[in-house]
């Protein structure tokens, strides 16, 4: 699935957080989203997955046929894991689980679905245990299987790896770049590590304070940015 | 989760059951003192035998009771505050009134009798004498039919002890004013059957001081709530209930009623084969 | 000190012996509570969500005034309700003082604001990205508020727990509506005031130890539920 901004703007009261934000995250393709505190990159998000609408602008989804409305059967083709632990206050297999719940998915096929989800992501052994007793590693490995069981066509990561150390982060990374490889689907990932973009994304979009200032192929971003901007922040010479 | 359903189900089932009985039954307000001396306990089974009628007793003091019959919250009130009776059922609040029985007040204090009151034979001239000497005493203060009976023997004695330093008003029944009375080593007023029920079972280091003065006399009455005034009343079993009260088979059970001691607390007077006029 | 040991005494007896007068007293009280408790639940917690997932004017007004009749004096209630279903009220027609129905009315009324207010800062002590992770994963606007209420469920059942145990132990308010009449309307607490008005401290008592070991186990059936909910590490 195929998704356009079209000028968004988005103001919190006197603070501009993004303005005039054009962008498309084409179909099976892996977007990472970079840029410094503040720029804007969790509003893109928020914005792009619908979970807020824009002040100004437009987000459009499109597939084959055509746009398609916003309405809930499409917010069900796309799956968000927001930043820090948002699991909710429950097993391990009730948060998996919840995603297909909601969905009216029988109890076989749940149950199902998520034993060889929470199998792949080596958390067999956790499913009774409530969520808030897991290591930080382990909850986040929860939060991406709960955004995955339900098979999304778009997913939307905040900072996925953040705070993890690097055997976790290897992990989690592996599981991403596999996501991403079928068929169709579009990853929109928002990270601070450059490292890490250039290792999983097909394409990088740099934001400046709310506003896009480059969208380029994930090698030529690094090696020959068209922008000053873009030149100072991966050089490491921007202060944020 | 499937102990939280059983436990929702439990709820839910105890909710649904329904309050309702099928019994014919009345209401009747009535004061602590009869109820607590066990007294219908011991005449309510024999008139339900008699009748089928199930006899719902409310246990306030006289001043609620005869609030509950005039707002129709009660088919029957049976109290004792007979000019306060007479004066409702002029109003038209009530109907058909009759005297049941008596029992009498006195007054208690401590054997030490720290202000003088022993071998006085007028209740009027006791109270002059408590006020003379300051010696506490306790008031219900509630509006009972024992409160109403000490108000009245307090304007007989000329005085108004409300607001004086002794004088204290505990707004209680009359069981828990007589506690207060025996701890502050006071004097009260207070009616007999109480007295004989508390004095033995809890060991109260109080005596009676002055008895036997007209002015004590406590006459008990009943009375069915007005008809006219309240349609939904059950009027007819009221006096049904009213009658019995006031037959040779009541009166007899009145007087030969004895509370766990063995006492004798209440004395039948009703006037003798009086026929019941229900009002049309 | 030797009062309170044949309270105890007596209080073994009563449990032992299985009084058929004393089972109908406790079985209404239950009957009566349990089924107030349950209406307050369920209005509780829907005010509790209204109030937390809707803006609507005069909220934090409706919010204040939950918090202060959380501490409502039974007697005032019972005395409100009484002159609303007297005979001579507004809603005397329907015959209810003096009934039990009056009783859980009184302590439905009661245990309502405990459950909702606290219900309500349960909720809203549930951090906000709930919701957005609720929505994000496919959720409908009620649907994720249901996920939050969920996260909040602890609070709640706390909540019944505080009202249940305010409408178990109060006695103002259902002697004034309910009259306390014998094997009709008289449950645990008006019995112990009424025995104690009578001067049978222990008995009282005894009777106030078996309300107390209630309780007990009712608190200790909603511990085990809590605990089957909670399944930590």
């Amino acid at each position: 699935m195929q998704i356009e901004l079209k000028g968004i703007t988005k103001s919190y009261g006197e603070n501009m957080a993004l303005q005039d934000c054009s962008v498309i995250f084409r179909k099976s393709t892996f977007y990472a989203i970079l840029g410094p505190n503040g720029s804007g990159k969790s509003t893109l998000l928020r914005i792009a997955s619908l979970l807020e609408p824009p002040d100004r602008g437009e987000v459009i989804y499109r597939n084959e046929k055509g746009p398609l409305k916003k309405d809930l059967p499409l917010r069900r083709r796309i799956a968000i894991v927001l930043p820090g632990n948002t699991l909710f206050n429950d097993t391990v297999f009730n948060n998996v689980a919840y995603g297909l719940r909601i969905r009216g998915m029988d109890r076989k096929r749940v149950s199902e679905k998520v034993y060889n989800i929470l199998k792949k992501f080596g958390l067999s052994d956790k499913a009774d245990h409530n969520a808030k007793a897991l290591s930080s590693g382990q909850a986040q490995r929860v939060s991406i299987a709960r955004a995955l069981v339900t098979e999304p066509e778009c997913l939307f990561l905040d900072e996925p790896t953040a705070s993890l150390d690097p055997p976790n982060t290897e992990l989690i990374e592996k599981i991403i770049k596999e996501t991403s490889l079928r068929k169709g689907i579009t990853v929109v990932m928002i990270t601070h590590n450059m490292f890490q973009a250039k290792r999983l994304a097909d394409r990088v979009v740099f934001m400046y304070e709310g506003r896009i200032i480059e969208e380029e192929n994930s090698e030529k971003f690094f090696t020959t940015p068209s922008e000053e901007l873009t030149r100072r922040f991966i050089s490491g010479n921007m202060v944020w | 989760m499937r102990l939280g359903k059983i436990l929702l189900a439990v709820i839910i089932l105890m909710s649904l059951l329904s309050y309702t009985h099928g019994q014919t039954r009345i209401r009747c307000a009535s004061t602590t003192s009869t109820q607590n001396s066990g007294l219908f306990d011991y005449l309510l089974p024999i008139f339900e035998k008699e009748t089928g009628i199930k006899v719902d007793i409310v246990a306030v003091g006289t001043g609620a009771a005869l609030e509950i019959g005039k707002r129709g919250d009660a088919d029957v009130v049976f109290v004792h505050a007979k000019e306060e009776e007479l004066r409702l059922l002029r109003e038209g609040y009530f109907a058909n009134r009759y005297d049941v029985m008596y029992n009498d007040f006195v007054i208690v204090g401590p054997p030490d009798d720290p202000a003088g009151l022993k071998g006085l034979s007028s209740a009027t001239e006791a109270f002059q004498r408590l006020a003379q000497r300051g010696a506490t005493f306790i008031s219900r203060g509630d509006n009972s039919g024992t409160h109403k009976k000490e108000l009245k023997i307090w304007k007989k004695a000329g005085l108004n002890p409300k607001g004086r330093k002794w004088y204290l008003e505990v707004g209680q029944s009359m069981a828990k004013t007589l506690r207060i009375a025996n701890e502050k080593r006071a004097y009260t007023l207070t009616d007999r059957g109480t007295w004989l029920a508390l004095k033995d079972k809890e060991r109260m280091d109080l005596e009676i001081v002055v008895e036997g003065d007209p002015v004590l006399f406590n006459q008990y009455g009943v009375m069915a709530v007005n008809p006219k005034r309240h349609p939904h009343v059950k009027y007819k079993e009221a006096l049904k209930f009213i009658r019995f009260l006031i037959s040779e088979k009541g009166q007899k059970a009145i007087a030969t009623f004895r509370d766990s001691h063995g006492n004798q607390l209440f004395y039948p007077n009703a006037s003798k084969g009086v026929r019941i006029k229900p009002i049309e | 000190m030797n009062e309170i040991l044949i309270a105890f005494k007596r209080a073994a007896l009563l449990i032992i012996s299985l009084d058929r007068e004393l089972l109908e007293i406790i079985l209404l009280s239950l009957r009566i509570s349990l089924s107030a408790i349950f209406v307050a639940t369920v209005a509780g917690v829907l005010t509790a969500a209204l109030l937390a997932f809707r803006r609507f004017p005069l909220r934090g007004a409706i919010v204040s005034v939950l918090n202060t009749f959380m501490g409502l004096p039974p007697v005032v209630v019972g005395l409100v309700l009484y002159l609303i279903l007297s005979r001579s009220g507004p809603l005397g027609f329907l015959g209810l003082l003096y009934t039990p129905t009056a009783m859980f009315i009184a302590q439905a009324v009661l245990a309502y604001p405990i459950v909702a207010a606290m219900s309500y800062s349960a909720i809203r002590s549930v951090r906000p990205e709930i919701r957005l992770a609720a929505l994000g994963l496919g959720a409908t606007g009620f649907q994720a508020s249901l996920a939050v209420v969920r996260d909040a469920r602890y609070g709640i059942v706390s909540s019944v727990m505080a009202g249940l145990g305010r409408v178990m132990a109060e006695v103002g308010a259902v002697l004034i509506v309910g009259g306390n009449i014998a094997g009709y309307t008289r449950v645990m607490t008006t019995t112990i005031a009424l025995e104690y008005d009578k001067g049978d401290f222990s008995l009282a008592l005894a009777l106030g130890i078996i309300l107390l070991l209630i309780s007990l186990c009712i608190n200790l059936v909603m511990y085990l539920f809590q605990r089957r909910m909670t399944l930590a590490d």
